[in-house]
C-alpha cells in the first residue's frame, strides 16, 4: 500500500507556531494540500465539529488548559473523529509515562520532537497500515459490540503477527466488558508469566479486583509498584484496594508516595484528601486539597469539590485552640469562597454545600450569628431543592450539619439519599451507621431485593412477574429513580408484547411524572428522556 | 512527604528543558527560513555544509538534554520504564530515518540487517534515545558506511558497526567505567555510553541484566557497539 496525503484533510494542533509551520512544510512535501493549523485544544474541538479530518497531529503540551490526551478523549467520546482518522501525538520528552497507563483512548502513535519528514512519513504510513488491518476490530470496540470484536480479533490476529499484542489488549478489554473474567485472567496472566509487561500486570490485578479477590489484587499491585515505580496507576489501584480491605492508613501512604513522584495529578490529590479526611488527618487533608485547588487552576477537571473540602479542612484546624497563624488561615478561607463563586456557576447542590461550609467556618471562628445566618439560608435552599444529592455529598452534609446542631436537616438529607441510592451497598452501609431511621433502612433493603429479583425476571422475559416485583419495590421506595425507570421500561415491554394493549400506560405515565427531576449531567438522563418520549408518544396516540 | 524543593527542581528542570528544546528548534527553523529565501542555485557547497552542521549540532544538544533529564529522573526514581513487545525491523528502520538528512549529506551508506519477524521486549522510547546517540557518533567517526543489525538467540543483540578508526583502546579496556572516557580534547563526554549502560541495565529478565559491549574490528573493520537486551 502506497501512502499519500493527497486528497486528505490534515489538522495540526500545536501551540508553538514555528514548529507547526515546519510540520506543515513536511506534510506538503508528502503531497498534502489541505493542512490546517490551530494553536490550542479548544480550537481543535471546534475545527473537528465542522470537518472530519483524515489525519490529526497534536502536540501533547498545549498550554494551560487541555492537553493532547484530553483533546483525544473529548473528540473520541463526542464522536468527532471518524474511525479511519489517524491521530498522532507529538511530544517534547520521554513518551513512556503517557503510554504506560491503561488510558481508554490511545493515539495511533507517539512521535518525540524534534523529528524530520522521513520519520513523520514512516509513522503515518505504519499507522495507516495498522488502522487498515485493525479497522473491523476497532469499529466493533468503539461501538461496544464486544462479542463482535472478539470474532474480528480471531480473524485478524493469526494473519498479523505484528499486531498480536494490540489484538490481545483489545481482546482483554472485550472479555472484561463481557464479564468473562476467567478468560480475561487467563489471557493477561499468560503474558505476565512470560514477561512483566505493565498493562498485562495491571490487567491481572484488575480481574482479581473485579472478582473481589482483594488480597490477591493487593499483592499484584504491590509487586507492580515495586517493579515499575513510575507506573502511577499501580499506586491508584493499590490505594483503592487498601481502602476496600479496610486499610485507609496504608491507602493514604500509597497515595502520598505516588504524589511525591507526580504532584500535579489533580484527581489523585482529591482522592488523598478524601482518604485523609477518613483518617482524621486534617494536616494531610488540608495539604492535599490545597494542591488540588492549586493544580486545578487551569484544568478542565477543576470542581467546586476541592474548594469546599479545603475550607472545611481549614475550619477544622481553626476550631482547635492551639492555632498560631489563624489570621492567615482565615484569609485563605475567605479567598477560597470568593474564588469558588468566581470560578464556578453554582448549581443547587454547590450552593447548599458552600452555605454549610460558610456556616462551619464562622462557627470555627466563634461567630455564631453569622453561622446561624448561613444555616438559615441552607434550610431555605434544601426546602426548594429539586436536584439529586449524590451519596458522597449527602454524607458530607449530614456530618457537617450534625456538628452544627441541625440534626433534623442532617437526617432528612441523608434519608432522601438513602432512598435514592438503595442499590449502592457501600453507601448504604455507611449511611446505616449515621441514620437513626432503621425502618427506612430496612425498607430500602427490601426494595433493593425486589428490584434485583425483578431485573432477573425481566431478563427471562417474564414481564408480568417482573412488574409485580417492580411495583413492590416502587411502593417501598417511590422516589428511587432507578427503580422507577426499570418499572416504566418493563411496563412498556409488556405493552409491546401484548400487541399494543395500553392498559399499563397510565401507570407508566404517573411514575415518570412523580420521579424527582434529573439534570442533563446525570448519567441516567438519556434513559429517562427516551422512556419519557416513548410514553408521551403513546399517550398522544391514544388521545388522537 | 519528601522535601518539596526536590519536586520543584524537577519541574524547573523539565520546563527549562522544554524551553531549551524550543529555542533549538527556533534556531533551526529560522535558518531554514533564511535559506528558503535564497535561490538554491546560488547556495554554494560551503553554505550547505554549514546548514548541515547546525542541524547536526542541534540534534546532538537535544539528545544530550533528553539523556540528562532521563538520568536525573532515574536518580530520583522517577524515570518511567515501560517494556513492551516491538518489531525490531520497524524500530531500527525508524532509528535510521532520524539520521537521513545527515547520512545523505555525508554520503554515508547505512545498511540495516534484521529479520522482519524478530520481536524484542524493551522500552521503545528509552532505547531510541540511546541509539540516536550511538548512531550519531557512528556517523561522526565513520569513513563511508554504517551497518545496523540485530540478532536474536537467548538475548536480543542490536549492533552498530562502522568503518571508522574504532573506539580508543582505553575506552574498551575501561569497559563499564565510561566516565573515564571523558576527554576534553576529543569532545567525548562519556554521557552517551554511560546513559546506554544505565538504560540497558533497566532491562531484566529472570537473572539476566541488559548490558552494552564495545569492540573494534567488527564486520566493517571500525568500531562496534552492541546493546544486549535479555
Amino acid at each position: 500500500m502506497i501512502f499519500t496525503l493527497a486528497k486528505k484533510n490534515t489538522l495540526i494542533v500545536e501551540d508553538f507556531a514555528e514548529f507547526a509551520r515546519s510540520v506543515r512544510a513536511m506534510l506538503h512535501s508528502m503531497g498534502a494540500t489541505d493542512v490546517e493549523i490551530v494553536y490550542n485544544a479548544e480550537d481543535a474541538v471546534e475545527a473537528c465539529k465542522r470537518k472530519k479530518y483524515d489525519v490529526i497531529l497534536s502536540d501533547y503540551n498545549l498550554g494551560p488548559k487541555k492537553d493532547g490526551q484530553q483533546l483525544l478523549e473529548e473528540l473520541s467520546k463526542n464522536g468527532h473523529l471518524k474511525s479511519s482518522c489517524i491521530f498522532l501525538m507529538l511530544t517534547a520528552e520521554n513518551t513512556t509515562a503517557m503510554v504506560m497507563g491503561a488510558v481508554e483512548f490511545q493515539p495511533d502513535g507517539y512521535l518525540a520532537k524534534p523529528f524530520n519528514g522521513n520519520l513523520l512519513k514512516s509513522r503515518l504510513q505504519k499507522a495507516s497500515e495498522k488502522k487498515h488491518v485493525m479497522e473491523s476490530v476497532n469499529r466493533a470496540m468503539s461501538n461496544r459490540q464486544w462479542q463482535q470484536a472478539l470474532d474480528e480479533i480471531k480473524e485478524v490476529m493469526p494473519k498479523n503477527k505484528k499486531y498480536k499484542m494490540s489484538c490481545l489488549r483489545s481482546r482483554y478489554k472485550a472479555l472484561r466488558e463481557l464479564k468473562k473474567y476467567n478468560e480475561a485472567f487467563e489471557l493477561a496472566s499468560e503474558i505476565t508469566s512470560q514477561r512483566a509487561i505493565p498493562w498485562a500486570m495491571e490487567a491481572v490485578g484488575e480481574i482479581f479486583y473485579l472478582q473481589e479477590k482483594y488480597e490477591k489484587a493487593r499483592d499484584v499491585f504491590r509487586n507492580m509498584t515495586k517493579e515499575f515505580p513510575m507506573s502511577l496507576e499501580g499506586y491508584d489501584w493499590l490505594a483503592k484496594i487498601q481502602q476496600q480491605l479496610g486499610e485507609p492508613l496504608e491507602a493514604q501512604a500509597t497515595l502520598q508516595k505516588a504524589l511525591e513522584k507526580s504532584p500535579k495529578a489533580l484527581q489523585r490529590q482529591k482522592t488523598l484528601g478524601a482518604v485523609a479526611e477518613q483518617n482524621n488527618d486534617s494536616m494531610v487533608m488540608t495539604q492535599a486539597y490545597r494542591n488540588a485547588v492549586k493544580y486545578g487552576k487551569n484544568s478542565a477537571f477543576a470542581s467546586p469539590d476541592e474548594y469546599i473540602k479545603l475550607t472545611s479542612a481549614i475550619s477544622q484546624q481553626l476550631s482547635k485552640d492551639d492555632n498560631t497563624d489563624s489570621n492567615r488561615l482565615i484569609n485563605e478561607v475567605e479567598g477560597l469562597f470568593v474564588n469558588l463563586e468566581k470560578n464556578f456557576v453554582a448549581n443547587e447542590t454547590t450552593s447548599i454545600r458552600s452555605n454549610v461550609a460558610k456556616a462551619g467556618f464562622h462557627k470555627a471562628c466563634n461567630e455564631d450569628d453569622k453561622a446561624e445566618k448561613y444555616l438559615q439560608k441552607t434550610e431555605h435552599l434544601v426546602e426548594k431543592l429539586e436536584e439529586q444529592i449524590t451519596p458522597a455529598v449527602s454524607l458530607e452534609l449530614n456530618s457537617a450539619l450534625s456538628k452544627l446542631g441541625r440534626d433534623e436537616l442532617a437526617e432528612s438529607i441523608l434519608d432522601e439519599a438513602i432512598q435514592q441510592n438503595l442499590d449502592d451497598p457501600e453507601f448504604i452501609s455507611k449511611a446505616a451507621k449515621l441514620s437513626n431511621n432503621s425502618e427506612l433502612i430496612a425498607q430500602c433493603k427490601q426494595a433493593s431485593q425486589y428490584n434485583l429479583k425483578a431485573i432477573n425476571l425481566f431478563q427471562k422475559n417474564n414481564y408480568p412477574e417482573a412488574i409485580k416485583y417492580f411495583e413492590g419495590a416502587h411502593k417501598l421506595s417511590p422516589h428511587n429513580i432507578n427503580i422507577g425507570l426499570n418499572y416504566v421500561q418493563v411496563l412498556l415491554k409488556q405493552i409491546q408484547s401484548n400487541g399494543g394493549d395500553l392498559k399499563e400506560l397510565p401507570v407508566a405515565e404517573k411514575i415518570l411524572g412523580k420521579l424527582p427531576t434529573l439534570n442533563g449531567e446525570d448519567s441516567r438522563y438519556a434513559r429517562y428522556s427516551e422512556l419519557n418520549r416513548l410514553v408521551q408518544l403513546m399517550v398522544q396516540k391514544t388521545s388522537n | 512527604m519528601k522535601d518539596n524543593s526536590e519536586s520543584i527542581f524537577n519541574m524547573v528542570l523539565a520546563s527549562t528543558m522544554h524551553d531549551m528544546k524550543n529555542s533549538l528548534s527556533m534556531l533551526g527553523e529560522s535558518l531554514n527560513l533564511i535559506l528558503s529565501q535564497v535561490d538554491p542555485e546560488l547556495l554554494d557547497e560551503k553554505t550547505k555544509d554549514y546548514h548541515g552542521v547546525v542541524q547536526y549540532e542541534s540534534a546532538r544538544v537535544n539528545n544530550s538534554l533528553m539523556q540528562l533529564l532521563a538520568l536525573y529522573k532515574f536518580e530520583n526514581e522517577q524515570l518511567p520504564f515501560n517494556p513492551s513487545y516491538h518489531n525490531l525491523s520497524d524500530f531500527l528502520e525508524e532509528q535510521k530515518l532520524r539520521h537521513i538528512p545527515l547520512l545523505d549529506a555525508k554520503s554515508i551508506d547505512c545498511e540495516i540487517d534484521v529479520d522482519e519477524e524478530i520481536e524484542g521486549i524493551f522500552d521503545e522510547c528509552l532505547l531510541s534515545t540511546v541509539l540516536e546517540n550511538v548512531i550519531g557518533n557512528a556517523i561522526r567517526y565513520t569513513k563511508s558506511a554504517i551497518k545496523i543489525s540485530c540478532s536474536q538467540q537467548q538475548n536480543t543483540v542490536i549492533e552498530i558497526a562502522d568503518d571508522g578508526p574504532g573506539y580508543p583502546e582505553q575506552m574498551i579496556v575501561l569497559a563499564g567505567d565510561y566516565m573515564h572516557g571523558i576527554n576534553q580534547s576529543t569532545g567525548s563526554t562519556g554521557l552517551g555510553l554511560f546513559f546506554a549502560k544505565k538504560i540497558a541495565s533497566l532491562h531484566k529478565h529472570k537473572e539476566q541484566i541488559g548490558c552494552i559491549r564495545l569492540s573494534n574490528g567488527g564486520e566493517l573493520g571500525g568500531g562496534r557497539f552492541e546493546l544486549i537486551i535479555p
